[in-house]
């Protein structure tokens, strides 16, 4: 009496399920294959970057070499990145202590910057814009930058007036911080220590 | 006991897949991207002179993380009317080329330090063209042109010309704009 009363529910859930399984399967396989790719695309390259304390670069992003993560990005950003041969760029959204770069804090970057014909220090909003603020400028070059008589500077991004080199934040919320270096002989990676690369120091924050 | 084994064969399938459609899609997007750097290039009017993108203030532009301290022009090419040739004068501040594929990656880049007479001249050509160029040269009067291979046919030329200071970037507007980028009739 059992085993037939047995099987007859088992063969009936053995041949519902195959189509459903295989839709399943597929649709897993869609969602998870897309999905990933979604988000890989919304972030930064996942592999090939160089980090020098809050600072990174992605060199083999300007190179032949890029890899397809970095080509998908590039071409989902419509952004055109910095050849090899012109310079490299660096980006940093964190202090030199790690917390998040935010506009309500004070900060002072310096004293040096790694040997380049030309370098600019820039700022941008979470959307890749310089911010527009009262002041009109969001970056310095090294021909603007006011040194010290050790040939050393220091730039403060703050929201309100400092002297010196000062960059104006926006009203709030998070920002990125770029320094570009043109036409550098350590445009391949050799030679970018640390000790050769500004400090992003928080002064205080809140005010 | 067996419907939950093939439950599970059937996500092990769905992970395997998923991983290939996450592999397809990622080397899919450059050629599929509709709003890819390219693509907006392309749209801009041909002619003999670069043409901005991005100029200096980094206000009014499309590209993100623009850098106002560069101008940023660019020439769209297609090397199937023939070679082309992009040439510009340079002056104190720094200019360069970049040469870009169609589906992204530069696989060219120069900057002044190799203009020769205040003169920075690139041509570039397909590999068979190159070929042609060299079939037709005079032994005795070997050209002086630096020419490029690129590996596709179609790709664009950005120009950067930086101004170190504020009042430079007039100039710098200009000289990236007065490159000229031209394509050379075959003969």
């Amino acid at each position: 009496m059992r085993v037939p009363s047995h099987a007859t529910p088992s063969v009936k859930t053995r041949t519902v399920p195959t189509v459903v399984l295989i839709l399943y399967s597929l649709l897993l396989a869609l969602g998870l294959g897309l999905g990933s790719t979604y988000l890989v695309l919304q972030g930064d390259p996942p592999f090939g970057s160089l980090r020098v304390g809050p600072w990174r670069s992605w060199p083999a992003m300007g190179s032949a070499n890029a890899d397809p993560y970095m080509r998908a990005i590039l071409a989902q950003r419509s952004e055109i990145p910095l050849a090899i041969g012109e310079g490299l760029g660096f980006t940093a959204a964190t202090d030199s202590e790690g917390r998040p770069l935010d506009s309500a804090c004070t900060y002072r970057v310096g004293s040096v910057v790694p040997n380049a014909r030309l370098w600019t220090l820039s700022i941008y909003g979470p959307d890749g814009r310089p911010p527009r603020t009262e002041l009109g400028r969001s970056s310095f070059t090294s021909a603007e930058v006011v040194r010290d008589e050790q040939d050393q500077f220091t730039i403060t991004l703050s929201r309100i007036l400092h002297d010196g080199n000062w960059l104006q934040l926006p009203a709030g919320g998070p920002f990125t911080i770029m320094l570009r270096l043109y036409d550098t002989p350590g445009a391949t990676g050799t030679g970018l220590t640390e000790s050769a690369f500004p400090v992003i120091q928080r002064v205080e924050c809140g005010a | 006991m067996r419907g939950f084994s093939r439950f599970l064969i059937a996500t092990l399938c769905g992970l395997v897949l998923a991983v290939g459609v996450h592999i397809v899609s990622i080397l899919a997007t450059p050629h599929l991207a509709e709003n890819d750097a390219f693509a907006k290039i392309r749209t801009l009017q041909a002619g003999d002179k670069a043409q901005i993108i991005s100029p200096p203030g980094a206000q009014d532009t499309w590209l993100p993380f623009p850098d106002p301290a560069v101008a940023v022009a660019t020439c769209a090419y297609d090397l199937r009317e023939g070679p082309m040739r992009v040439s510009a004068q340079t002056g104190a501040n720094l200019l360069s080329f970049s040469f870009h594929r169609e589906s992204g990656g530069v696989f060219f880049a120069v900057t002044d330090r190799a203009a020769v007479r205040g003169e920075l001249e690139i041509v570039a050509m397909t590999a068979r063209q190159l070929d042609e160029a060299r079939a037709a040269e005079d032994e005795n009067e070997p050209s002086r042109d630096v020419r490029i291979v690129s590996p596709e046919q179609q790709g664009f030329v950005i120009i950067r010309v930086t101004a170190p200071t504020e009042s430079q970037r007039r100039i710098a507007e200009e000289a990236a704009k007065a490159v000229s980028c031209v394509t050379e009739q075959g003969e």
